[in-house]
Parts: C-alpha cells; sequence; structure tokens
C-alpha cells in the first residue's frame, strides 16, 4: 500500500460521469453529467449518509464506488489502491470487500432460490468451503440478521419485505467487506421495519467493523446512523458536513428541500422554523 | 365465476392435448413392434385393399399397409420435429444469451444477422437452402434449423435483456459470480419455464414445415413413410381413393392442433407470449 499518511476506507476523487445519450447523425452526442467533480472520503467504521432527490447522481456515484461503471475521469481508492487501474486478479480480491443492499429487496433476489443459495453465492465464488461448513455459515449468518437457521430452505416468496431485506443484509456481510453500499436500503419499508433494520445495521457495523455508504433521500434515517452527511444535487456535492448541527443551519436549496420535505411530528409543528436534533435523533423513529 | 370457467377448461384442453400427444409418442416409439406389417414392403397383389382385419386401414397404391405407415410417420414426423426444436434452440439460446448479456458489438453484429435471416420469408430461406444442400431429410432439418434458430435467439435475448436489468444480476457480479456462472445461475434458469411453452408451439410448426416439404418432394423421400410424403403419393388416387390422402391428413392435423392448443393454453397460464 502507498503510504499516505491519512488513508481512508474510500476515498472518491474528482469523479466525473456521463451516459452518453444516442448519437445523432454527424452530431456528437449531447453530454449531461450525471456526476461532475465528485470527491468525499469515508473513514474506517464511520457512516457517510449520501442524500439528495431522485436524479441527483447518487445510485451513480454508487455504481461506480462499487466497481460496476468505469467513471468517465476521476478516481475511486479503496484503502488507497485505485479501483479502476488494478489488475483483475487484484481487482477481485479488493471487491469482496464491498458489498451492496438495494433498495428493492424483491428484485435483488433471484426469485428461483432458496434463502442458503442467495447467500451461499458469495461464499461459494470466494471461499472455499465444504458443504456442511457452508450451510453452518449461512445458518449462523441468518441469526447475525435476526432470522432463523431454520428459514434456510424457504424461497424469496416466502419472506415478508422486512425479512428479505435481512436476507440481502445477510449475503452482504457473508464475506465481511469493509464497505457497504446502502443503496436506498430501507426506503421501501414501513416505518417500523425500517427502524428495526437502521438498527440492525448499526449493529453489525459494531460487530463487524463495517464502514456504510448510506445512499437515501430520507433525511430522519440518514442522521440515525450517519457520522457525515453529504447532499447532492445534480451530479455535485452542495454540501458536506460531518457535524449535523452545522448542516442543518446550511442554506443551499437542495439541503432546505429535504429538510422542508420532512414531515412534522405535529401538525401545529409544521410552521416551526427549523427542525431540531431532536426530531432527527434516533429515539423519534422507533 | 368467469376466469374460473375459463381456467378449468386451460386446464382440461392441458389435459387432453398432453395425453393425445403423449399417445403419438408412444405409437411413433414403438411403431417397429405394434405395426402389423413392414411399413415398405410392396404387395401388389392387394393394393388399393379396403379396411379388413388383415389391413386395419387398407392398403395403399402399392398394397402397403395404410397403419404401418402412418404409425411410422409418427416417428418421422416427432422424430425431427424434436431434432429441429433441440438444435434450433441449443443455438439460439446460446446466441441469444451470450447477445443478450454481452451487449455491445456482438449483440449488434448478432441481431443483424437475425434481422437479415427474419427479413426473406422463412419458406422461401428453406427452399433456397435445399436448393444448395439437396433434398432429403438431413439437409431439410439443417434447413429448418438454420432458419429456426434466429426467432429463439430473437426471444431469448430480449427476455436477457430485461432480466439483466434486475438488481439480482448487479448482486451476483458484486458477490464475484463471473460472467459464465450469472448465465447459468441465474439468467437460464429464470428464463427456462418459457421453452416449454414456446417449445409446444415451435415443434406444431416443425411438423408443418416437415410435412409440407416432403410433400413437395424437397424432404423425405420415396420409400420411407413420411405424412406429408404420403398426401403427395396419394394425391393421384383422390377420386376413387380419398382415404389415403384423409388418413395423413387427419394426423397432420391432429399432431399440430394437439401442440398449438397445448401452447396456447400453457402461455395463458403462465402468461409467456410468442415472438419478440
Amino acid at each position: 500500500m502507498t503510504g499516505i499518511a491519512a488513508e481512508y476506507m474510500l476515498e472518491v476523487r474528482e469523479v466525473t460521469h456521463t451516459y452518453a445519450a444516442s448519437r445523432r447523425w454527424r452530431r456528437p452526442a449531447k453530454q449531461d453529467n450525471v456526476l461532475s467533480g465528485v470527491s468525499l472520503h469515508i473513514e474506517e467504521g464511520t457512516c457517510l449518509g449520501l442524500l439528495g432527490s431522485s436524479g441527483a447522481g447518487k445510485s451513480t456515484l454508487g455504481r461506480v464506488i462499487l466497481g460496476l461503471e468505469p467513471p468517465r475521469a476521476g478516481q475511486v481508492l479503496i484503502q488507497g489502491q485505485d479501483l479502476y487501474k488494478l489488475s483483475p486478479q487484484a481487482r477481485r480480491t479488493i471487491r469482496r470487500d464491498l458489498q451492496v443492499v438495494f433498495q428493492d429487496c424483491y428484485s435483488a433476489v433471484n426469485p428461483r432460490m432458496t434463502a442458503e443459495q442467495i447467500i451461499g453465492e458469495p461464499l461459494s465464488n470466494y471461499e472455499s468451503l465444504s458443504v456442511q461448513e457452508q450451510k453452518r455459515a449461512v445458518g449462523e449468518l441468518l441469526e447475525c440478521v435476526g432470522l432463523s437457521a431454520e428459514d434456510m430452505q424457504k424461497q424469496p416468496y416466502q419472506f415478508s419485505g422486512g425479512q428479505l431485506q435481512r436476507i440481502n443484509i445477510a449475503r452482504a456481510i457473508a464475506l465481511k467487506p469493509k464497505l457497504i453500499v446502502l443503496d436506498e436500503a430501507v426506503s421501501s419499508l414501513d416505518m417500523i421495519n425500517g427502524a428495526k433494520i437502521l438498527r440492525l445495521l448499526g449493529e453489525l457495523r459494531a460487530a463487524f467493523g463495517l464502514s456504510y455508504l448510506f445512499i437515501t433521500h430520507d433525511i430522519k434515517a440518514a442522521c440515525m446512523i450517519s457520522d457525515a452527511l453529504a447532499v447532492m444535487d445534480q451530479g455535485k456535492i452542495v454540501e458536506y458536513n460531518d457535524s449535523k448541527e452545522q448542516f442543518l443551519q446550511s442554506s443551499h436549496p437542495a439541503v432546505r428541500g429535504l429538510l422542508d420535505s420532512m414531515l412534522a411530528e405535529h401538525p401545529r409543528n409544521r410552521h416551526r422554523e427549523l427542525p431540531g436534533l431532536s426530531d432527527l435523533s434516533g429515539d423519534s423513529a422507533q | 365465476m368467469n376466469n374460473l370457467s375459463s381456467r378449468f377448461k386451460g386446464k382440461r384442453v392441458i389435459m387432453i392435448c398432453g395425453s393425445l400427444l403423449i399417445l403419438f409418442g408412444l405409437a411413433g416409439l414403438l411403431a417397429p413392434w405394434i405395426s402389423p406389417h413392414d411399413p415398405i414392403r410392396v404387395n401388389l397383389a392387394a393394393k388399393l385393399s379396403p379396411p379388413s382385419w388383415e389391413y386395419l386401414l387398407g392398403t395403399d397404391q402399392l398394397g402397403r399397409d395404410n397403419l404401418s405407415r402412418l404409425l411410422y410417420g409418427t416417428r418421422i414426423s416427432l422424430g425431427f420435429a424434436s431434432l429441429i426444436f433441440a438444435a434450433s434452440l441449443g443455438v439460439g439460446l446460446l446466441a441469444g444469451v451470450v447477445s443478450g448479456y454481452s451487449g455491445g458489438w456482438l449483440d449488434a453484429a448478432l441481431m443483424r444477422l437475425c434481422d437479415g435471416i427474419m427479413s426473406f420469408p422463412s419458406m422461401i430461406l428453406v427452399f433456397g437452402l435445399i436448393g444448395i444442400l439437396g433434398p432429403g431429410l438431413s439437409q431439410l432439418v439443417i434447413a429448418l434449423m438454420l432458419v429456426q434458430w434466429v426467432y429463439f435467439a430473437r426471444m431469448f435475448r430480449n427476455m436477457i435483456v430485461s432480466l439483466k436489468e434486475r438488481n439480482f444480476i448487479t448482486a451476483a457480479r458484486i458477490s464475484g459470480s463471473s460472467p459464465w456462472q450469472i448465465m447459468s445461475r441465474h439468467l437460464i434458469p429464470n428464463i427456462l419455464p418459457s421453452i416449454v411453452v414456446i417449445g409446444t408451439l415451435e415443434m406444431g410448426w416443425a411438423i408443418m414445415d416437415i410435412s409440407a416439404m416432403s410433400f413437395l418432394g424437397l424432404g423425405v423421400q420415396a420409400p420411407t413413410p413420411e405424412w406429408g410424403a404420403m398426401l403427395n403419393e396419394g394425391k393421384s388416387f383422390i377420386r376413387n381413393h380419398p382415404e389415403l390422402m384423409l388418413y395423413p391428413g387427419l394426423m397432420i392435423i391432429m399432431v399440430v392442433a394437439s401442440f398449438n392448443l397445448l401452447g396456447e393454453a400453457l402461455s395463458e397460464r403462465y402468461g409467456i407470449k410468442r415472438g419478440s
């Protein structure tokens, strides 16, 4: 590893990305930058909440960080190593440290597989375990996420949304990764299940020393779990702050929009100028 | 209520057509043991004889037993239709999955090839290929296979493209699965049910094609018994002995109709549509 003094778990440097529109006859395609000059970093064991409205480029950034889409320009450094400049073998090794949990838990699992096969997939790809060992590992993972080892033979349609999201989390932690991208991981769940999953994620972070990139448009959920917050708007990071108090004072329209979209706990509070920190602490969502 | 009765009807169609086809399949398989006579032995003394205990469905213009020829014909029709189906399915599945999964120039090249083949009426293309390869059963199988695979390829490619967008494929990539593992573990198992449905419809087409080409003398050659060829041989006797055309015609209608009805019922039941 290179000897950079402060080596972040993840560092994104000036990443720019474009989806080329279909090329017109004799005219170069019009290019819209989905990401323009995005920089951020996540320290080991912390969680960065990445906020923004739909189309702000949050999920694209997630895909770039996961190594799924080489960006047009810029670097993605995982513990100081440039993800897109590694040899295929080295990249395969580093990729096991990067996992993902998607918003739509139903489409994130193959409908024809059992829970055992779903969670066992990364294990069978990276670890050479015997059948018995893998079965035991999957059982332990199921218990880690609050399900029972007896659920192993069930298929996705036999689980509820919250349970299925737990299966997705079990798959994501199967390889003991270092960074998990949570792409709207609780947005499709109801409040109660969402809060439970958030608490589970917090416990797992403590237990396995995980770092999270928590992509969401839900500012409450982001504040519950994150150590630092960033807001994206039209492909740029417009607000980036380690302190939630300062974050709440920000005057950028995108931040204000997110804050204004929050419903007050009681209608009589809805004209209050600013949501206080108490609204954003974990207690209210439980 | 309405929905219930139509579902029941669908189930009944599947039962009836399915058992009919199993019956035809058994008849073809067991033809050498259950046929009362040798289907190609000529017996001019008994030519064009009416049904009797000796010849249950009578004999043709060369004194060959009609029933035995029909049974052996089942063997040819179903056997070679399955062969065409299997071969074009294999090629089409491979091309479609590779094309849909890889995208890019390979996808574009394969799909333009499919466009090229599909832009000809398929019969004309089969004529052309037979013209190059010469008439005969194996040539016919090759020609039909070369024409049919594109429809499979196009369909599977479209299914793969829509499956590929689902998150579990991305999750599998992140889990470290190779493209080959993704295809065999995730993509192909998810399109298998539609293969059954498309397969039944395809079999009907293949049987029609074999019979049509044999009727024209471009497929199965005499004296091999085949329904289309039998229709062709019987057509000179249509005035006095219409049964020579009636029997093989009925067989074709029954088998093809069973396959098509079964395919329709299955696709309605499982919500799978044919074509791109």
